[in-house]
């Protein structure tokens, strides 16, 4: 068994009077991808966010480098946060400043780098996701998918021990998933500890080497793929499990549906854009 | 009529004053005073609005300096609560009464004065951006202060920048009350001029045109920065990247 990186114990976290978290313990051991699956408003990313302290938790501890960073001064708490990578469901890229400063801004400030090693070790990066033609664009010029692929560069610039993915296809077109799935998955063969709450049950099955399935605040089930996706199962994790895979079923359905119906017809951006976020699993009234 | 305004324009202008020096330098000393105490007091109204700004935002979002928030607010209701000339006046003849340069008075009475104003303008600027932006910043290890610095307010800036070029417009217009307090500014300057000539039109309308020559040549220098950074980088309205 590997080294632990995060062991994390009996973590709560409420806001106000609710209670999002009731108690969690967990380890992620160096060079595992976690996955956690569940319903939503089932704690998953309120999980993640406490694992790099931006949420605070209300109770519990997380050992990380043999200190508990729950407790720790904000000195620190910088410190820990500039060694885990986070990737956001919205990317959250700097829209002021060129890709290229995008992924160099926090190896200068932070690690102190000189502008030619991080501008240096940007290009590189970039290069591995084929985007280094974008270095001087800024990211309003950028798809969905280029966008996450360069906030997952961004992550990396900084020498992450671990990486983690809050829902990080949830906000791209249906096309665009694929290529930051692929960089994902290249990020897990080469070793990068990763903890990852996504949708993509594939990839879950995939890649992860532990699932984790919460609901309610709670680690309800955990297991290997194998046993989370092929093991029968009764109660919350069987009805999810049932949901997601009647829901996938009936979206392609609908989709080749739709695709027959409309075409040889005209149909406008709006409508094509609302259909893509019906088809996404967005509530557009939302 | 011709030969009428150039006997009216030597009269106010070219005729030497009782000093020696000549009635038009009236307008150009003034114009002196009215560009030092606007762009200082400027200069003055943005440290303290940003200062204000940043400590109201982030008691509003995380509930931070909970004890200068409530400073910010007690300076914010009665500076905005309060008239400018008042304020000029308390300043000069009150507070800083054994101080002896109106300039510098004035710079101080208009800075504080703006600050207020600049702070409000600033505060919706940085509570306009994304808090993704905040999170993505802390989340690359930069303090709270450095991601503020780097990431939020550049991007605050660029949001507010007409409304920020307003206030700087008005604050410049502004100054000319401090003859008030006897400080000669343009519009003193022009006054002087009519109390000694007893004429009114040309003095008066100088005065207008250079305040509008001013302004005119401000918006026009806004619009150029406007229009550089709306050209390096995102629209300012789409905040999700």
């Amino acid at each position: 068994m590997s080294e632990t990186l995060l062991k994390i114990e009996n973590l709560k976290k409420s806001f106000g009077k609710l209670e999002v978290l009731k108690g969690l313990s967990t380890e992620i051991r160096k060079g595992e991808v976690v996955v956690m699956i569940g319903p939503s408003g089932g704690g998953k990313s309120t999980f993640l966010r406490c694992m790099n302290l931006l949420e605070q938790p209300t109770e519990g501890s997380i050992i990380f480098d043999g200190i508990d960073i729950v407790s720790a001064d904000d000195k620190t708490k910088n410190r820990v946060r500039s060694e885990m990578g986070m990737v956001f469901q919205h990317f959250n890229l700097f829209p002021h400043l060129t890709i290229l400063d995008n992924i160099t801004l926090a190896p200068k400030l932070v690690r102190g780098a000189s502008a030619a090693e991080a501008e240096r070790k940007a290009m590189e990066l970039l290069r591995l996701v084929g985007l280094e033609d974008k270095a001087k664009a800024y990211p309003q010029q950028l798809s969905g998918g280029q966008k996450q692929r360069v906030a997952i560069v961004r992550s990396l610039a900084m020498e992450p021990k671990v990486m983690l993915f809050d829902e990080p296809t949830s906000a791209l077109d249906p096309e665009m998933v694929g290529e930051v799935l692929d960089v994902m998955k290249d990020l897990a063969k080469h070793g990068m500890t990763m903890v990852v709450v996504t949708h993509e049950m594939r990839f879950a099955r995939d890649v992860a080497t532990r699932v984790l399935f919460l609901e309610g605040g709670r680690i309800a089930a955990e297991g290997t793929p194998a046993e989370i996706f092929d093991g029968r199962h009764d109660g919350r994790l069987g009805e999810f499990l049932g949901k997601v895979r009647v829901g996938t079923e009936f979206r392609d359905k609908v989709k080749s549906e739709l695709f027959d119906i409309l075409k040889d017809r005209e149909v406008s951006e709006d409508e094509l854009a609302r259909l893509k976020d019906l088809l996404a699993g967005n509530n557009p009234e939302k | 009529m011709w030969q009428a305004f150039c006997d009216e324009f030597y009269l106010c202008f070219l005729k030497p004053a009782g000093d020696g020096s000549l009635r038009g330098e009236y307008l150009l000393r003034g114009l002196g005073v009215t560009l030092e105490v606007a762009l200082f007091a400027i200069l003055l109204g943005l440290v303290i609005g940003f200062l204000v700004a940043v400590i109201r935002s982030s008691h509003n979002k995380y509930g931070y300096f909970s004890f200068l928030n409530a400073v910010s607010k007690v300076y914010l209701t009665i500076i905005r609560g309060t008239p400018m000339v008042v304020q000029l006046l308390i300043t000069y003849y009150i507070i800083l009464k054994s101080v002896d340069s109106k300039v510098l008075i004035a710079i101080l009475a208009f800075g504080i004065n703006s600050g207020a104003y600049q702070a409000e303008i600033l505060r919706a600027g940085i509570e306009s951006i994304d808090p993704g932006q905040m999170e993505a910043g802390r989340a690359l290890g930069l303090s709270y202060w450095r991601a503020m610095l780097k990431i939020i307010l550049p991007q605050a800036v660029r949001n507010v920048l007409p409304a920020l070029g307003n206030e700087f417009i008005v604050l410049m217009k502004d100054t000319s009350i401090v003859g008030y307090i006897a400080l000669i500014d343009l519009a003193k300057g022009g006054d002087i001029i009519r109390s000694q000539t007893y004429s009114v039109y040309l003095p008066y309308l100088t005065v207008a045109a250079v305040y509008l020559m001013l302004v005119m040549t401000f918006t026009w220098l806004l619009g150029k920065l406007e229009r550089h950074l709306r050209n390096t980088g995102a629209d300012p309205v789409h905040n999700d990247s």
